[in-house]
């Protein structure tokens, strides 16, 4: 073996710590790296894990806190879990007692809910099932109830859940006010009937007294003095007030029936015709209208009842050389405003409401019941309207009043 | 003009008073039987041999109601064509409606003054005057 040349030894030693360096540089480097992804990592972990936990807190607090009662349940429908407000429902105290649905279900209602529960299996959720459950300490109560499937990560179906409301007491409400709603149709519809009846029975003695009464001074013409005559109208005069008085009763009470009432396109102005034609309207006064009236839809004896009674209580009370009655409206986008002026006796203001209540009339005139403002008080309500007066004693008087178009 | 035979339902005895009254002021001498009730009416229909002319019918009766009486005599196969004329204090729509469809041949509203009475009872009376009847 020769020798070797020590140089080439020597830079060949040279060369391997070059190497072993660059390698421990390399290595250094690196390691840094991984620690730095470690840091990375440990403080995505902590951030997802911190995430995690206000999540879980957040659903516990929903799970909490909601007012309806939450029902967890596997597929075979054993409770596995339940809020405060499903267990203050229900009286179970899951876990530490075990429940199944099925128990929970009213025995009528057995069908419908095996119905909806096929339903949840089949579509993942069911909604607005209303039916009757068994409760511990509560009896049976009627809830509404939302559910849902619950899958696992695998999009496999583990149990549902269900978000119920016990609606006993509002239930129970309601079949109050349908009841009270029937009651009062009911009542509304005897009343009308109970009107009819009672003014048949009114108006047959009045007729029997005017029949009589005709005859006595048919009868005995030649006997009767000119006080006995007198005295023969005045009987006469009184059945007639007597007859007006129960006819208002019956219109008033007839007023109420919405059932019979039409819904069609009725001209003012024909039934302002129409009132001159059917009232008695002396010479001396004298109905203008300010400008062509509108057309309503309404039922047309509602709304010629409405302005005859207007119109012959100002021609009653007009006390003028020249009577005057003006009506008019104005457009009000939802309603009429019409306006029905005459230049009568007037009304004092402390009288003002007193008018629309029944029976309440103020002059002593003999046309006068004190029913006629009080249906009209009646009818404009129908028409969601309102009424109201301006007057000055001696002057006149305005009454207005909205309509619904 | 001839005259009529009626048979007047009515159970107020003023009513009938009236009726007759007016009645007697006319020239023609027309034959009135007054039963009280539907069930008088029945019963006189059954056994008379005179069957009426006309019948006038007071709609509110003790017992059988007119409306109810109505329906019973219309439902005859011989009696239904005895023009049947209700004599009312009601104007009660639903009434008149109802009578109609079980089939009447008019509708009297009774007024409160004796003289407008009297008035519509010799109108109606003049009126079937020029009718003919089914002899039964």
């Amino acid at each position: 073996m020769s020798a070797i040349d020590p140089e080439i030894l020597q830079r060949a030693l040279l060369r391997e710590k070059k190497a072993r360096k660059a390698a421990e540089n390399i290595l250094e480097e690196k390691s840094r790296e991984l620690y730095s992804i470690t840091q990375q990592l440990k403080e995505a972990n902590e951030k997802l894990q911190s995430g995690l936990t206000e999540k879980t807190t957040e659903l516990q607090g929903v799970f909490d806190n909601l007012v309806d009662a939450y029902v967890l349940m596997d597929l075979g429908g054993n409770v596995i879990k339940l809020n405060e407000a499903a267990k203050e429902l229900f009286g179970y105290n899951v876990p530490k007692e075990a429940v199944n649905v099925v128990r929970l279900i009213y025995k009528e209602d057995f069908n419908y809910a095996m119905l909806s529960f096929n339903l949840l299996i089949e579509t993942g959720s069911f909604s607005d099932y209303i039916a009757r459950v068994y409760t511990k300490n509560k009896g049976v109560r009627w809830v509404h109830i939302n559910a849902s499937i619950i899958k696992n990560s695998k999009n496999k179906p583990i149990g549902a859940q269900g978000i119920v409301k016990d609606i006993t007491d509002q239930r129970a409400i309601e079949e109050q006010n349908k009841k009270l709603v029937q009651d009062l149709e009911k009542s509304n519809e005897e009343l009308a009937e109970y009107a009819h009846v009672v003014s048949h029975d009114l108006k047959s003695p009045l007729r029997s007294i005017n029949a009589l009464v005709n005859w006595l001074r048919e009868d005995y013409k030649s006997i009767l003095d000119a006080a006995g005559l007198e005295n023969i109208r005045l009987i006469e005069q009184t059945l007639e007030k007597m007859e007006h008085l129960i006819n208002g009763i019956l219109n008033y009470s007839s007023v109420n029936n919405i059932a019979v009432l039409k819904h069609e396109a009725v001209d003012i102005n024909s039934i302002i015709k129409e009132i001159e034609n059917t009232i008695f309207i002396p010479k001396h006064i004298k109905i203008i209208k300010k400008q062509n009236l509108p057309i309503i839809k309404g039922d047309k004896t509602r709304l010629q009842q409405l302005f005859q009674n207007i119109i012959s209580n100002a021609v009653n009370y007009i006390d003028k050389e020249i009577g005057i009655i003006k009506i008019s409206f104005e457009d009000k986008s939802t309603h009429y405003l019409f306006e029905i002026k005459d230049n009568g006796i007037g009304i004092e203001k402390e009288y003002f409401d007193k008018i629309f209540k029944i029976f309440q009339s103020l002059g002593n005139n003999k046309n006068s019941t004190g029913i006629g403002l009080s249906i009209v008080k009646k009818i404009i309500e129908i028409y969601d309207g309102e009424i109201w007066l301006e007057s000055e004693p001696k002057i006149g008087t305005s009454f207005f009043f909205t309509l619904k178009k | 003009m001839k005259p009529i035979s009626f048979l007047l339902i009515e159970d107020d005895l003023i009513e009938t008073l009236k009726f007759n009254r007016v009645l007697d002021t006319l020239k023609i001498k027309h034959s009135v039987n007054r039963v009280e009730n539907g069930e008088e009416a029945l019963e006189f229909l059954k056994n008379t041999d005179e069957v009426p002319d006309v019948i006038l019918l007071d709609l509110n009766m003790p017992k059988m109601n007119g409306i109810e009486f109505l329906k019973i005599l219309k439902d005859d196969a011989v009696l239904k064509y005895i023009p049947a004329i209700i004599l009312s204090t009601s104007n009660n729509q639903k009434d008149i409606l109802e009578c109609y469809k079980i089939g009447i041949a008019g509708y009297l509203m009774k007024p409160l003054k004796y003289e407008d009475y009297s008035l519509k009872i010799k109108n109606l009376v003049a009126y079937w005057s020029c009718n003919e009847f089914i002899k039964m």
